[in-house]
């Protein structure tokens, strides 16, 4: 139609294509600021309308496990805008320091899940 | 059928899902989004999916350390190894739109289990793996599992020891995450296609180990569809 | 109209009347109670279920189909996908519908949000497939 923008939707589907994503994104990240071994805290930024970082790791220490690959952050990729690629981290956390109610028998238990660098700050 | 269910409609009437479901596939078609035939392509796609590759992929790593070391630093490139591109072996060339490009391999250890869920929605690695269970896909299972790991899997039969550190692995974000348990104990001189037997769906998850003799994963209560889809 | 006897039932699992109160009433805690994604449920206390496997309708895969088909083409990208299907739904349809319902509500409405299609050609559509079976 006519009086609409005009948008290539597309435009994702091509850069991907036989490369894959997160793969597209490689490359277009800054330098990452965290290493394997690192000890963060997940930072406690607002989560109003959307994030893929859960509310029960806010604020919660955790070692860097690996890094795993660049990509826009979720917030960003879910309206489209995909010029802001940063690292991604898989992170360990304490599952005694996740809930303060976890048996003290079973101190060693942990829970690991991945984060964009924009979460993350040194504890 | 259980009373809240009641209402649902008799085999022979035609659902509000099932009139949405066409009215939005036709007129996507009707406006040239995509065409019956992508549909057909990716019907068929979803037919050649399953637990198989997976369960290969860990027998193989039984087998032959070196390619344990690359399924665990590579999952994306071991899978070539077990007939699964991440990238290529579907319809788009770019991967699965829902379960994109990262496959990562969980290894356990005597002293280390994972089990895996994802709080978010259910990520699950489809292309390796098939489509996920019901009970995966349930607020239940993510509520939990994340918070009382040792319950929930006491639940699917499987308690562990408190020297077992368990790791809970919550997908979140673009990463896709399967299990490789430890080779059980009675398995020496098996060969590949013998220790594949073993490794079923929830042991790919985490939520059982494999044992000799057991090819199947436990039985469960099967919620009957009203039109079934005929894989 | 017998829907509005199930609509009527949303309202006392809150515990509290909630007829859009005014400022004063809306402490922050309350404001991030409200505005709580509703996928984010990682560690809320429930109780034990029985883990049961699951057949597919035929709608549920089709639904399925066509929202990676969406993708393939362009009309979304994952994560609007996930946002849609999981948050934008609001709390009351993201537990009250089945797994697939609510992936099929997001795929009817990125077509009319991206205006790809008009709101009344979608209810004609859907109107014209329900006297198919009558």
């Amino acid at each position: 139609m006519s009086n609409k923008p005009v948008y290539d939707r597309e435009h994702h589907v091509k850069k991907a294509t036989g490369i894959g994503d997160p793969q597209c994104f490689t490359g277009e990240a800054p330098a990452a600021k965290f290493k394997v071994g690192d000890q963060l805290r997940v930072r406690d930024l607002p989560d109003l309308f959307y994030t893929r970082t859960q509310t029960y790791l806010r604020g919660t220490a955790c070692t860097v496990s690996a890094v795993v690959y660049e990509s826009p952050a979720a917030e960003d990729e879910s309206w489209d805008n995909t010029d802001k690629v940063e690292w991604f981290y898989s992170l360990v956390f304490k599952q005694s320091d996740l809930w303060p109610d976890y048996p003290s028998a079973f101190g060693n238990d942990t829970l690991e899940t991945e984060l964009p660098e924009r979460w993350l700050e040194s504890a | 059928m259980s009373d809240d269910h009641k209402h649902a409609p008799m085999v022979d009437e035609v659902s509000e899902f099932e009139i949405l479901e066409i009215a939005v596939r036709e007129l996507a078609i009707e406006k040239g989004l995509f065409t019956q035939e992508d549909h057909n392509k990716w019907t068929e796609y979803m037919h050649t999916l399953g637990p198989l590759p997976a369960a290969r992929l860990v027998a193989k790593a039984w087998l032959d350390p070196e390619f344990k070391k690359l399924a665990v630093e590579d999952g994306v490139k071991a899978s070539l190894e077990v007939g699964i591109d991440w990238i290529r072996t579907m319809p788009t060339q770019f991967g699965t739109p829902s379960d994109y490009c990262s496959f990562r391999v969980m290894e356990d250890t005597p002293t280390l289990k994972h089990v895996v869920v994802c709080t978010l929605c259910s990520c699950y690695p489809r292309p390796i793996l098939g489509q996920s269970p019901e009970w995966y896909r349930t607020p239940n299972y993510r509520r939990r599992l994340v918070r009382w790991p040792r319950q929930v899997l006491s639940e699917f039969g499987l308690q562990l020891p408190e020297d077992v550190e368990v790791r809970v692995v919550d997908s979140n974000q673009k990463s896709r995450f399967i299990v490789l348990p430890v080779r059980p104990e009675g398995t020496e001189g098996w060969n590949e296609d013998q220790l594949t037997e073993i490794v079923t769906r929830d042991c790919l998850i985490g939520v059982a180990v494999p044992k000799p003799g057991k090819t199947a994963n436990d039985p469960r209560p099967v919620r009957k569809a009203l039109k079934p889809y005929d894989h | 109209m017998r829907h509005l006897d199930i609509v009527k039932q949303f309202q006392p699992s809150l515990h509290t009347e909630t007829h859009a109160p005014s400022p004063d009433m809306v402490d922050d805690d309350h404001y991030r109670a409200y505005t709580r994604s509703s996928h984010d449920l990682g560690g809320e206390p429930d109780i034990p279920i029985t883990w049961e496997e699951k057949e597919e309708e035929i709608w549920e895969h089709n639904t399925f189909v066509t929202c990676e088909v969406l993708a393939w083409r362009g009309v979304w990208n994952a994560e609007e996908r996930r946002r849609r299907q999981n948050v934008d739904v609001g709390q009351t349809i993201y537990l009250g519908l089945p797994y697939y319902g609510r992936w099929l509500m997001t795929a009817a409405l990125i077509l009319v949000d991206k205006q790809y299609v008009t709101l009344s050609e979608l209810q004609d559509k859907i109107h014209e497939v329900r006297q198919r079976y009558e």
